[in-house]
């Protein structure tokens, strides 16, 4: 210590320099911290997505912070809460969303929850069995009015007002026929869907709004024609018996075709009104009234009677409709001799079904039917067809036909000349067909008919077949429960702990050397029932002296039989009473006591090797004791008949004496160990299984 | 003041300081060295009698490690796919959930190595720090304990960070369970980072040289 250098005054600048001059770099750490800090709680903002809000009837298997917002399959948010209305009334959903996509929602989305369905359409949300239900949203591609607060339909919306397609206003007297969601078809090619059938304010006319999905609404014009496809149609006419049916779905739920028969339709509007006819034959024949704007106004005159001819009856020339009846007016022709009562027929004839041009003026049109009527062609009444009484205004060219012109100064209309027609020979046609088909089978065809109707019908209205759909969704709920269920997940656990043990379990066997105690326990038993076999083998000599004693029991006086019996039971006695007979059930059932503690051991492990040459050398110990006990039944039934003659000559013998007593006792005995030996044979025989498992 | 006495027993003269004596001590490996070396002559390390940027450093890292503890906690650690759902933790959720399913013990290990130790680490640096300038109501030598304390067990608090890292690596079993780290985990793992570099930054020195000050 005295070397060491006093301590000396030391400087120390305590000088404060300007605190900026301090600074030290380590500063820009925290700096830094904040930054990234702020970063993430802005990511995380940003992240966050618009929330909104969907309303649902029902929201069964929605769940707070796992159901899934997608908008064409895809995550595009995450269910944040699940609430009620103020009125709870309804459930309130509270979603987050992508700000990408949120801009997209206006008053046009759609939002329904998605689930398994089975329908007559097909199996759909299936997915949904492993993940659980999720929101599907759609909306147009376009920006509009965002939105947030929505009202989320019941089920999946039958059109898809993403898709781009066009929409159509159907109109019907029976709505009877649709159903929400029936297909469209365009020449038997779904091509859109239907809603649900509507009311007209006044109640007179169902609307049905159909979608027709692009490009497929291109083929829509104002000259296409809508008609009902649903079910079966049977039609009957000159060309047969026909039977149309639509697809399955359409036949369960309805459905809708269109065509454009003719061309010249003008491009629609979306939300063009169209008329559903019943079948496609109305629809055709209806094709024209509406198609042509531009028509031109002609006139005839028949002289015979019009019963049969109505407005709208087509116009035909040369087999092809050019117009329909306007009107048809009766009046007073009094420039021959006697007043004569003519009809006049206004037709509206369209130039276009003629061949000409649409914007054809009614010169063009007189033209040619003034230059057809040079060649002989008049016009005159034909029945529509063989069987209806209906009739249609026919232009034909008639060979012999008188001179005549198109009067072209005819009021109000220009004036197409006509011929009377000849129903007689039509009528007789007529005849001769009716006749054929009065000896057609019909009955029997309509029976048949009706017949498999009624079986479609009553399979279609099952009680079974409607439930169906139902069971299989309740099915698919049941099964995402079970899948979902914390048990089913615990499963893998428990499983592996379970697999765990049986290592270790057949480690231990494996180890202690089990099989091989086995096996020798198996020869044990083995020696055991060999010894069995042995005892059964002394038995028969023992019958036969009984045979003799019995005899000699019979021919003896009372004394000497007691006497004999005495000797005899003692015999017997002692030889139930030697070791070796005792011991023999409880030797064996010790064996397979063992055999059995074992073999549960072994079942344990599952080694499957090992239990099968350990069942291999069972089967050998089996099939000894089977032989062994093959002797035992006539034994028994020896036995037993030595009893009953035992018992006989007991009863003969008189009082109930202690040694009466004493011998029943012992005969019982007797017959009670036979029973056991045979009810082990039978046991045996039966299922030598139970020997290796227990009962 | 006891404490001192104690020390000081049979020695009339207050305790000589190094630096009294002219003297620079290394911090690394405790020897001294005139005044005006800059490196220890032993291990190479830079000498300082008092480092005078020390506390700024302990408050700038301490400051860092305050910010950043911030999204430890508000932000998941921990994030479970099991079959197709998604579950994120934060640090005090696992906590409670794992309080749900009895594993208080856990549970205890949890909270006390993620959220007690950081929390008190906090309190003890910034105590330490602000009391270096002004009266302290702890004596020298307690916050001397209380530094050491400090130091040795800041790096449990990575713990947390550990099974995350564990789990994560461990488990990835694609459908049937996965685990990812969160934002939190890096959070946590940098807070307790800065709030051990903090905790280094400290000279203890200057816990003494306060109380000289005072009894001068």
């Amino acid at each position: 210590m005295t070397d060491t250098p006093s301590p000396a005054t030391m400087k120390v600048n305590h000088g404060k320099p300007p605190p900026w001059r301090n600074i030290s770099m380590v500063w820009l750490f925290p700096l830094l911290a904040l930054a990234v800090t702020l970063f993430i709680a802005w990511r995380s903002y940003s992240d966050q997505g618009e929330l909104i809000h969907i309303e649902f009837e029902n929201a069964s298997g929605v769940a707070a912070g796992e159901t899934t917002l997608r908008y064409r399959d895809v995550v595009i948010g995450t269910v944040d809460a699940v609430n009620f209305s103020s009125d709870l009334s309804k459930v309130v959903v509270a979603a987050r969303v992508d700000k990408t996509v949120a801009p997209y929602m206006d008053s046009e989305s759609q939002f329904w929850v998605v689930r398994p369905e089975v329908s007559a359409e097909g199996v759909s949300g299936l997915t949904t069995v492993l993940s659980g239900v999720y929101i599907e949203g759609t909306w147009d591609g376009t920006p509009g009015e965002q939105q947030t607060r929505f009202t989320g339909l019941e089920s999946r919306p039958l059109i898809d007002n993403n898709g781009n397609g066009t929409r159509v206003t159907l109109r019907t007297a029976d709505g009877n026929i649709m159903s929400a969601g029936s297909p469209v078809f365009y020449r038997g090619v779904q091509v859109g869907r239907t809603e649900s059938p509507k009311l007209s304010e006044n109640g007179s006319v169902v609307t049905v709004d159909a979608f027709i999905e692009a490009p497929h609404d291109r083929y829509l014009t104002t000259a296409t024609r809508f008609w009902d496809t649903s079910g079966f149609q049977v039609s009957f006419g000159a060309d047969g018996l026909k039977l149309d049916v639509g697809s399955f779905a359409a036949l369960i739920s309805g459905g809708v075709a269109f065509n454009t028969f003719f061309s010249g339709g003008e491009a629609i509007e979306p939300g063009q009104d169209y008329e559903l006819y019943p079948d496609e034959a109305t629809a055709r024949e209806n094709a024209f009234a509406r198609v042509s704007a531009n028509t031109v106004r002609m006139s005839t005159v028949f002289e015979d009677g019009v019963a049969g001819l109505a407005p709208g009856a087509s116009v035909i020339y040369e087999g092809l409709k050019i117009g329909e009846v306007e009107t048809i007016a009766a009046f007073m022709n009094d420039a021959g001799r006697d007043l004569q009562v003519q009809q006049m027929v206004s037709l509206r004839i369209d130039p276009q079904l003629m061949g000409l041009d649409a914007d054809a003026t009614a010169e063009d049109v007189y033209d040619f039917i003034g230059a057809a009527v040079e060649d002989g062609v008049r016009a005159r009444l034909q029945r529509a067809n063989l069987l209806s009484s209906s009739l249609i205004v026919e232009l034909v060219e008639i060979d012999d036909a008188d001179d005549a012109t198109l009067d072209l100064e005819a009021d109000p209309y220009p004036k197409i000349p006509s011929v009377t027609t000849d129903f007689q020979d039509i009528n007789a046609t007529l005849e001769g067909v009716m006749k054929r088909v009065n000896s057609l089978k019909i009955e029997e065809l309509i029976a048949q008919a009706t017949n498999t109707l009624a079986s479609i019908q009553a399979v279609a209205t099952d009680e079974a077949t409607r439930a169906v759909p139902g069971q299989i969704t309740a099915l698919l709920g049941d099964a995402r429960n079970f899948i979902g269920g914390e048990d089913t997940q615990a499963i893998p656990g428990e499983l592996r702990g379970t697999i765990a043990e049986l290592r270790s379990t057949v480690a231990e066997i494996n180890r202690q050397g089990a099989i091989a105690q086995l096996v020798q326990t198996l020869e044990n038993a083995d020696a055991t029932l060999a010894s069995v076999t042995a005892t059964s083998d002394s038995l028969p000599p023992l019958i036969e002296d009984l045979r003799a004693l019995s005899a000699k029991v019979q021919g003896l006086p009372a004394d000497e039989v007691m006497n004999a019996a005495t000797g005899f039971l003692d015999s017997a006695d002692r030889l139930i009473d030697t070791e070796q007979a005792r011991n023999l059930p409880s030797s064996v059932s010790a064996a397979l006591e063992e055999v059995r503690t074992i073999l549960a051991d072994l079942r344990e492990g599952g080694a499957v090797e090992n239990a099968n040459s350990a069942l291999a050398s069972a089967q050998g110990a089996a099939q000894s004791l089977e032989t062994a006990t093959a002797d035992l039944p006539e034994l028994t039934q020896r036995l037993d008949a030595l009893l009953a003659r035992s018992e006989r000559l007991i009863a003969a013998y008189g009082e109930r004496s202690d040694f009466n007593r004493e011998t029943l006792t012992m005969l019982r005995e007797i017959s009670a160990a036979a029973r056991t030996v045979n009810s082990l044979a039978r046991e045996i025989e039966r299922s030598p299984n139970s020997l290796l498992f227990g009962k | 003041m006891q404490v001192d006495d104690l020390e000081n027993a049979g020695n009339p003269t207050p305790l000589l300081t190094a630096r009294q004596a002219g003297l620079v001590a290394c911090t690394g490996c405790g020897r001294v060295h005139e005044q005006g070396v800059e490196r220890c002559e032993r291990c190479g390390a830079h000498l300082s009698s008092r480092d005078t940027t020390s506390l700024q450093r302990v408050w700038a890292w301490w400051f860092a490690g305050l910010i950043i503890y911030f999204p430890a906690n508000l932000y998941p650690m921990l994030i479970t796919n099991t079959l197709g759902t998604e579950y994120k933790n934060t640090i005090l959720g696992g906590v409670i959930e794992l309080i749900d399913h009895h594993s208080y013990f856990v549970a205890g290990v949890v909270f006390f190595a993620s959220i007690m130790i950081p929390v008190g680490k906090f309190i003890a640096i910034a105590y330490l720090a602000y009391s270096v300038r002004h009266r302290a109501t702890m004596s020298d030598h307690g916050r001397q304990v209380l530094y050491e304390v400090v130091e040795f067990i800041g790096r449990w608090s990575m713990i947390d960070v550990f099974v995350v890292a564990i789990l994560s690596s461990l488990v990835q079993f694609n459908f049937v369970a996965s685990i990812h780290p969160g934002i939190a985990a890096i959070s946590f793992a940098l807070s307790v980072a800065f709030t051990m570099l903090s905790a280094q930054s400290f000279d203890p020195r200057m816990i003494w040289d306060a109380e000289e000050a005072a009894t001068e």
